[in-house]
């Protein structure tokens, strides 16, 4: 930022290191899609029939509108994947600092993931992870 | 070998424009199911903001916890929604409105002080970059210690208390009323997921037709 010595601010200094090569693989993920539209824009023949209209539905057709109300127990997946989901949070950091802690903090994080799957275990019990 | 400083403040200017942009669609785009994809855009934004600022590990604490737990609830929320329930009409809605825009404008100027009277100048703590998520572990793992496992049985606790929540025929009657509890959801837990389907085009690969209620 050109203008932060006029104010009288330090110039921000991004530190973290190896995160051109994340710029790099975010700018072509992102083109990817945009790509293959365009592609598709510019190749695919034009057909205003139809049947070109509908949803894709694995090459069956659609029964009704895609906005339905869904069965709560999808709900139920969701609610667990979350559970897990921020466990992962507190599990980053112990993985990326494994190398320099020892035997102790191995067997807290296994202490951690018990307590969890305990959690697992009673939604395994109870029929969340069911699918009928 | 780190991202130049040009470099920085074009990302900079991306996700900030992403971020307002992002925001203002969440809130004006009359579909929910759009809004909600884009809130996972502002998330993802914000995320690359703390990315900006040498904050590794807040920035995938962002796309975990936000990005994946908080956008893919509001997204089941909004599955369970049916729209063809048409919603009522708000009574005063302009008036609604107005009090909610003096609210923002006020939040916004409150902010704006903030940002003007604050002492920006004052060097802060230097950044230590990669080496900071180590840290965090090493203090998770010794003086953080409890709380750390306290954590994992809050996130048992949360489990249970969603599960006891969402399958109803735990509990034979409402907690408050007394009445028997909401039957609907309980008939819906117990209808199959999967419609029979009288001849299904490839048996490899069965199409889930979501019941229609």
């Amino acid at each position: 930022m050109p203008d932060c010595a006029a104010v009288g601010l330090p110039a921000p200094v991004f530190v973290l290191s190896g995160y051109d090569a994340f710029l790099g693989f975010l700018l072509i993920a992102a083109a990817v899609p945009v790509l293959a539209l365009v592609t598709n824009k510019l190749l695919s023949p034009t057909s205003r029939s139809g049947e070109r209209d509908l949803t894709y539905e694995s090459g069956m057709e659609p029964i009704g509108g895609a906005w339905i109300q869904f069965n709560i127990r999808y709900y139920m997946f969701a609610l667990v994947f979350v559970i897990f989901d921020v466990e992962t949070v507190f599990l980053y950091p112990w993985a990326v600092a494994f190398h320099r802690l020892g035997l102790l903090a191995f067997i807290e994080a296994l202490v951690f993931i018990s307590i969890l799957l305990v959690a697992l275990a009673y939604a395994w019990r109870k029929g969340a992870l069911e699918w009928s | 070998m780190t991202i130049a400083s040009s470099t920085q403040f074009l990302c900079f200017a991306a996700l900030s424009a992403a971020v307002a942009i992002g925001a203002l669609g969440v809130v004006l785009l009359p579909n929910i199911v759009y809004s909600a994809f884009l809130l996972g855009g502002v998330f993802l934004s914000v995320a690359g903001l703390y990315l900006l600022l040498n904050a590794s590990f807040v920035a995938a604490a962002q796309v975990l916890v936000y990005v994946g737990a908080v956008n893919v609830l509001i997204l089941f929320a909004i599955m369970l929604v049916n729209k063809k329930e048409a919603m009522a009409e708000i009574p005063g809605l302009a008036l609604r409105r107005v009090l909610s825009g003096a609210v923002c404008a006020g939040l916004f100027v409150l902010l704006l002080r903030v940002a003007f009277i604050t002492p920006w100048a004052t060097p802060g703590p230097e950044p230590i970059g990669d080496e900071a998520t180590i840290r965090i572990g090493e203090h998770l793992f010794s003086d953080y210690l409890l709380p750390f496992e306290l954590a994992s049985v809050l996130l048992l606790m949360a489990m249970i208390g969603a599960i006891v929540l969402a399958r109803r025929d735990v509990l034979s009657a409402d907690i408050v009323t007394g009445e028997p509890a909401d039957q609907g959801l309980i008939e819906k837990s117990r209808t199959p997921l999967l419609l029979e389907t009288p001849a299904p085009a490839s048996p490899a690969m069965p199409t889930p037709v979501l019941e229609k209620r």
